[in-house]
């Protein structure tokens, strides 16, 4: 069997959604949506700075049952699951960081303030970088699931940390505006957000496929050109 | 001869042992960065803790909140004076320093700086937005005449 790509049916499907929710929440943020009455047009980058957040938790969600499942099972499937998951959660954190800069300069007056939430944020960042330094690391492949697996926990319990940190401690950052039960938010902006979320979901979906394919097939490559070289061995054993 | 090594009921031992101790140091980790964080993340003074506690504040450099009072702002030169209010008490800032494009009456201000016998003095300001976000509403001045009722 020759694979050619990562891609399926489904993944194209998946992929053609995901681009067709982003032209609809380019229209719906710069367009459609209105200004907002206090910080005027700065509020359009909501629309991509809550869904990227949304996406890292989500890709940490999946690194850490990835870890905690690999730990549990001894999996190297998990493991490679985990694995993907923080790339992309380290990507969207990224995202998250700079939309969140670029928002606050116009609005809170500053690009960066050591408050809580950015803190925290800033450690999670730090913690996926590391966890995917520990994975460039290489070594024995269980070892390294290990260790990876160790640090995607210290990532995932940093998750609730930056989530509530708003609420428990005092921070420029505001609170949280969709999970409230009544969001204070005007109807056209709460909708353009939640498109937002919808295809930053669908992004991350669609990337973490592929990512998992790409890091199942290195592996399958690495297990051939072991039993090769075991047969090699042999071959030579025979010989002598 | 069979050389295989029997390590089976080792490494599931050592397996089960990993699981338990990384559970606990990442649930230790957690409550320790929980509850020290709480103490050690003052990130400001509400303005009526920091006027209750202005003797022990010294001349310490912290951060300030609270809203700015309408009707308060009054820019001499370089200076900008206003009062802040916080759970019903107020002070003054003499603020000298960038002013963020979102500085207006009734909005949270975070400011940096220290008692002074004139007020708070300030060299640092920064808007601190609420959770509210409202459309900004054109209609509402340009279709006044027409959406009110006449009675």
């Amino acid at each position: 069997m020759t694979i050619t790509g990562t891609g399926s049916r489904a993944t194209r499907a998946l992929g053609v959604l995901t681009l067709a929710l982003f032209a609809l929440l380019a229209l719906l943020g710069l367009v459609l949506s209105p200004p907002d009455a206090a910080m005027g047009e700065a509020v359009r980058l909501f629309y991509v700075h809550v869904p990227a957040a949304l996406a890292s938790y989500a890709g940490i969600a999946v690194l850490g049952f990835g870890s905690v499942m690999y730990l549990w099972k001894r999996s190297l499937t998990w493991d490679l699951l985990a694995a993907a998951a923080a790339e992309i959660a380290l990507v969207f954190t990224a995202l998250t960081l700079v939309t969140g800069s670029l928002w606050g300069r116009p609005t809170w007056g500053t690009y960066w303030e050591w408050d809580p939430r950015l803190t925290a944020t800033a450690v999670l960042f730090l913690l996926l970088l590391g966890h995917v330094a520990v994975r460039a690391a290489g070594g024995d492949v269980h070892g390294r699931a290990r260790r990876s697996a160790v640090v995607g926990l210290l990532a995932t319990v940093d998750v609730p940390i930056v989530r509530y940190s708003v609420d428990w401690w005092r921070s420029l950052h505001q609170p949280a505006t969709l999970s409230k039960l009544d969001p204070t938010i005007d109807g056209l902006m709460l909708f353009s957000a939640f498109v937002g979320i919808v295809a930053f979901m669908a992004a991350f979906t669609w990337f973490l496929l592929h990512r998992f394919r790409v890091a199942w097939l290195e592996e399958q490559v690495e297990e051939l050109s072991l039993a090769d070289a075991i047969v090699e061995r042999r071959a030579e054993g025979g010989r002598s | 001869m069979d050389l295989t090594p029997n390590a089976a009921p080792v490494r599931r031992r050592r397996r089960g042992r990993t699981v338990v101790l990384s559970t606990v140091v990442v649930a230790v980790l957690g409550v320790v960065v929980v509850r020290g964080l709480g103490d050690a993340t003052l990130y400001f003074h509400n303005v009526d803790e920091a006027v209750a506690r202005r003797d022990a504040l010294s001349d310490d450099r912290f951060r300030l909140q609270g809203s700015v009072v309408d009707g308060t702002v009054d820019r001499v030169g370089e200076t900008t004076t206003f009062e802040v209010t916080y759970n019903g008490v107020q002070a003054t800032v003499r603020h000298r320093g960038e002013i963020p494009k979102m500085f207006a009456p009734g909005i949270p201000v975070v400011l940096e700086g220290r008692w002074s016998d004139d007020g708070f003095r300030s060299d640092r300001m920064l808007v601190k937005h609420s959770e509210v976000y409202v459309a900004e509403n054109p209609e509402r001045t340009t279709g006044y005449g027409e959406t009110t009722p006449t009675s």
